[in-house]
């Protein structure tokens, strides 16, 4: 009886085998196969080359170089271990610890140092973990002619970013890296993985899809090694486009060896096409340290300075635009027919407004709008200002094309900011008085626009109205990129920019003009300048914003030197620059 | 028909011997993690657990009998030298080397334990000179005792650490309970009482026994570490599907992906290359071959036999059934061998030994 039970239960454990058979092999089988396929076949990407980024004559401001990565599979430095007869513990750390010391040698770096970023980056038996990266061609053939010895190692090839420049165009062609999260979330369908590198800012990244090349890959068939058995198929890495923008680098070169390394911003469009020539952000970086083997705190200690290098304060920095709005102010109070250009006020120096003084920056006694703006006269303005009143000031802002994204070809523009009662309602700042009003009129308080704005503002001015579509690319590959070639028409007399322009015109022209040292023999220049007050007890922003029409391309432009001091620098630095670029056929 | 069973019997170790053969083949087939020579190695064996069968099946029944307790004690002065002498594998001490050739004696135990356990249940036991009521008496007589002899060599086992075969060796004994006609409420009681003891039982097991347990709750916990091989054997076998990849072709085994695979897995190579039916008719070669055991048991009129034949069939179904549920998940990872397919030799040697016993004692039907 009870051997029978016995039988039973043996038999129940058969027949439950049997059944976890059943399920294990068909009702899940297909599910296993996929598993089983997925274990041995193993697609390695291959990313292929980035585009290459030209300035507008052909010069290559972003290349591809090949580098060399070295890496060691953990499984391997084991398996050396244990084939050497013995597989007790020791054996393993000896493996590793010969090998990090050769490598270490060939690579002249501390052995301890190369360990440890072994065992930082080890994650999976089986993935290579990467020790060092971007040595020198010389390094690797040592390496690769040592692998007898070490198998584990292995030297990848792969093509790096590299910009041969350096600083030249930093801010506006960004750099490469590993693709964020949030990139990665946005464009998953666009066949980005999370190795792949993308583009960063500027036009890196801006232009990034025509710039990628299309991964191709090895698709390999593998052992539990990961260890190559044969090459089922392979798909050719396509190049990315080439790009052309409409920059020129030696301007950009000029630009910065002027600026030398003063925060500030130089913007130099054809205001004709909106072609960006020049587009320089100071302090710059160079853009080498994201894509090298550089130490890692080389990028921590561009983040961290105080004064923001990688900001591209072109595009990205808003700042108060001081004098250079009262531009706007003589469009408004013309345009509204609040004054007519022979609408004279009287400086004394100040302004009273009710118990409050308002200072203007010298005595101008009489003046009329030409003077005004030539002279650069508070007092004017604040006359104006008051016809004006704050909301007309805003409207003609806005309608200029200040406080609002230029849509340039970029990313991360900012807006700047043109405030007003509802803004200021809106952010619970309290109410408007009638001294906002006079601040504003001379482009102080809260108003902040960006260089670019005031480049193209200045544009607008030059040809009557229209607002040009400022950008930097020229081409992709051989086609001529056209679609930037829109512009906008502000409806505004032509009869009210001439007298504008005539008040800028003067303030070069004019003995007494604020931007008389920029009168260059041989150029038709015309400008505002502006020295914005800022807070916490710091030095003035200067400014200096215009348009120039020289024998080959007539440009509109804006110099901005943050906390510069007086606007008389940034006019000094726009006199060389045009003088350089005159020199050069540029302008 | 005792015929009959000795030619079935010789008939379904040899199907299985050959099956394990073809699967080792192909486990180390031009392979640099698995030599061929364990293959060849196999093969002699295989020659040698035959020839061991035979001899066996021919000696004196009476002298299994008569030599139970002292081969029992021999194997637990070997067990303990294993202990402290014995070879290191895969941390763990299971081996000795004896004239060159490497044992490993707990396999012996499997079979002594199962000899010893017939003996002393077969009514000739040592006399006990207490007074005692006869509910204690059979506690101490039927349980206590014979649990504190098999345990001595459970508990060596364990601490090798080899905790599949110390739990084989305690189905062993609570199936030998049972068979040998212990009251229920007894053995229900027994029970009762190890499964309080097992939490604390939980604290002794080495960290890697505890996390094999942790694993097969959950193979997804540790896919690189204990949980490798759970899944890459689940996946070996569910990929092989009905009919398998074919002789040699499993990618799983071929590739290296399953560890182990010659020995405690090779099961995994033979449900990928020959699919369901292969792995099937394996089962049912198994199957036959305790079927015959069992009809052995039933038909000994002695119970020394009736109870080792009992015992031998379980050792081999359950050694039959763990390694299979392991390999596809059903049961937790726990180092036992399948019967005569498994490479290893001490393994492999021992169930020619019991099989040869088996043989044996159908030929004798009573032994005085």
């Amino acid at each position: 009886m009870r051997l029978k039970i016995i039988r039973v239960a043996i038999f129940g454990l058969f027949v439950l085998i049997a059944l976890g058979l059943f399920y294990t092999q068909v009702i899940q089988g297909q599910y296993f196969a996929r598993l089983s396929t997925n274990n041995r076949i193993r697609v390695v990407p291959v990313e292929g080359w980035r585009g290459q980024l030209k300035d507008h004559n052909g010069k290559v401001l972003a290349d591809n170089r090949l580098s060399y990565d070295v890496m060691v599979t953990p499984q391997e430095i084991q398996s050396t271990a244990l084939s050497s007869k013995d597989s007790s513990g020791l054996r393993e750390e000896e493996g590793g610890e010969s090998l990090f010391r050769f490598l270490g040698q060939v690579l002249a770096v501390d052995p301890k140092a190369v360990a440890q970023r072994y065992s930082r980056g080890k994650t999976a038996p089986f993935v290579p973990v990467v020790v060092a990266q971007d040595i020198s061609k010389e390094q690797a053939i040592v390496i690769e002619e040592n692998r007898y010895r070490f198998p584990s190692v292995l030297v990848q090839e792969s093509y790096r970013r590299f910009y041969p420049l350096g600083e030249n165009s930093a801010h506006l062609l960004g750099y490469v890296g590993k693709i964020s999260t949030a990139q990665r979330e946005l464009s998953d369908e666009y066949g980005y993985s999370m190795q792949s590198i993308v583009g960063h800012s500027g036009v890196e990244e801006y232009y990034d899809s025509y710039l990628r090349g299309e991964a191709g890959g090895v698709q390999i068939e593998v052992n539990s090694r990961g260890q190559q058995v044969r090459l089922l198929g392979f798909r050719e890495a396509q190049k990315g486009q080439d790009i052309t923008l409409t920059i020129d680098s030696d301007l950009q070169q000029d630009a910065l060896e002027l600026i030398a390394q003063r925060p500030g911003a130089v913007v130099v469009m054809d205001m004709d096409s909106g072609e960006v020539l020049g587009l320089v952000s100071s302090p710059g970086f160079d853009p080498n340290v994201f894509v090298g083997s550089r130490p890692p705190g080389e990028i921590g200690q561009l983040f961290s300075n105080p004064l923001a290098p990688v900001l591209n304060r072109t595009i990205q920095g808003a700042f108060p635009p001081g004098s250079v709005f009262k531009v706007v102010m003589a469009i408004a109070g013309l345009h509204t027919q609040k004054i007519i250009p022979d609408t004279t006020f009287i400086c004394p120096g100040f302004y009273q407004l009710k118990r409050a003084v308002f200072r203007c920056t010298h005595v101008h006694g009489a003046q009329n709008l030409i003077g005004g703006l030539a002279h650069s006269c508070n007092v004017y303005f604040y006359n104006v200002g008051l016809r004006l009143g704050s909301e007309t000031i805003s409207r003609y802002a806005r309608w200029m094309g200040l406080g609002e994204k230029t849509s340039i070809d970029l990313p991360y523009e900012e807006d700047g900011l043109i405030p007003g009662r509802e803004q200021r309602a809106l952010e619970g700042k309290g109410g408007w008085r009638a001294g906002d009003t006079l601040n504003m009129s001379i482009g102080q308080g809260e108003i902040q626009v960006t260089p670019l704005q005031l480049a193209r503002l200045m544009a607008t001015v030059a040809r009557n109205g229209v607002i040009v579509q400022p950008h930097v690319i020229k081409a992709i590959g051989d086609t001529p990129v056209n679609q930037f070639s829109y512009e906008r028409r502000v409806k505004i007399d032509e009869t009210i920019f001439e007298t504008v322009r005539q008040g800028l015109r003067a303030a070069v022209t004019d003995e007494a003009g604020t931007a008389h040292v920029t009168d260059i023999p041989g150029l038709f220049l015309a400008g505002k300048t502006g020295t914005a007050q800022t807070s916490g007890g710091k030095k003035t922003h200067a400014w200096f914003a215009g348009y120039a029409k020289g024998k080959n391309r007539n440009i509109a432009f804006c110099i901005l030197l943050e906390h510069g001091g007086s606007s008389f620098n940034a006019c000094l630095m726009a006199r060389d620059l045009f003088s350089r670029m005159m020199a050069k056929n540029i302008l | 028909m005792q015929r009959d069973i000795e030619k079935k019997i010789w008939l379904y170790t040899i199907l299985i011997i050959g099956f394990g053969l073809v699967a080792l083949y192909s486990a180390s087939f031009e392979n640099v993690r698995v030599s061929q020579q364990v293959f060849y190695d196999q093969l002699v064996f295989a020659g040698l657990g035959l020839s061991v069968m035979y001899v066996i099946s021919r000696v004196d029944y009476r002298h299994f009998y008569d030599t139970a307790y002292i081969f029992y004690a021999l194997n637990i002065l070997l067990l303990i030298l294993v202990l402290y002498g014995g070879r290191d594998a895969l941390g763990a001490r299971r081996w000795i080397e004896i004239g060159g050739i490497n044992f490993q004696p707990s396999e012996l135990t499997k079979f002594l334990v199962i000899l010893m356990l017939a003996r002393y249940f077969s009514k000739r036991r040592p006399m006990f000179l207490f007074d005692l009521t006869e509910k204690i008496e059979v506690i101490l007589l039927e349980i206590v005792f014979p649990f504190a002899l098999a345990g001595i060599s459970m508990y060596l086992i364990f601490k090798q650490p080899d905790l599949g075969t110390a739990i084989l060796l305690f189905g062993i004994f609570v199936i030998m309970l049972f068979a040998g006609r212990l009251k229920m409420r007894y053995i229900g009681g027994f029970l009762a009482l190890v499964m309080i003891m097992i939490p604390f039982g939980w604290h002794f097991l080495k960290p890697y026994q505890k996390d094999r347990l942790l694993v097969f709750l959950n193979p997804n916990i540790d896919p690189l570490g204990a949980g490798y091989t759970v899944i890459q054997s689940k996946i070996a076998v569910g990929s092989g599907k009905i009919f398998g990849k074919g002789w040699l072709a499993g990618t799983q085994n071929q590739l290296n992906f399953l560890p182990e695979r010659h020995t405690d897995f090779i099961f995994s190579v033979i449900g990928e290359e020959w699919g369901l039916a292969g792995a099937l008719l394996l089962v049912f070669f198994y199957v036959q071959l305790i079927n015959c055991g069992l009809e052995i048991a039933e038909h000994m009129k002695d119970k020394f036999g009736m109870l080792a034949a009992t015992g031998v069939v379980a050792m081999l179904a359950l050694q039959a059934a763990i390694n299979i549920g392991m390999v596809i998940g059903l049961f937790p990872v726990v180092g036992i061998t399948l019967p005569f397919v498994s490479y290893g030799r001490t393994s492999f040697l021992v169930f020619a030994l019991m099989l040869g016993f088996l043989i044996n004692i159908s030929r004798r039907r009573t032994v005085f």
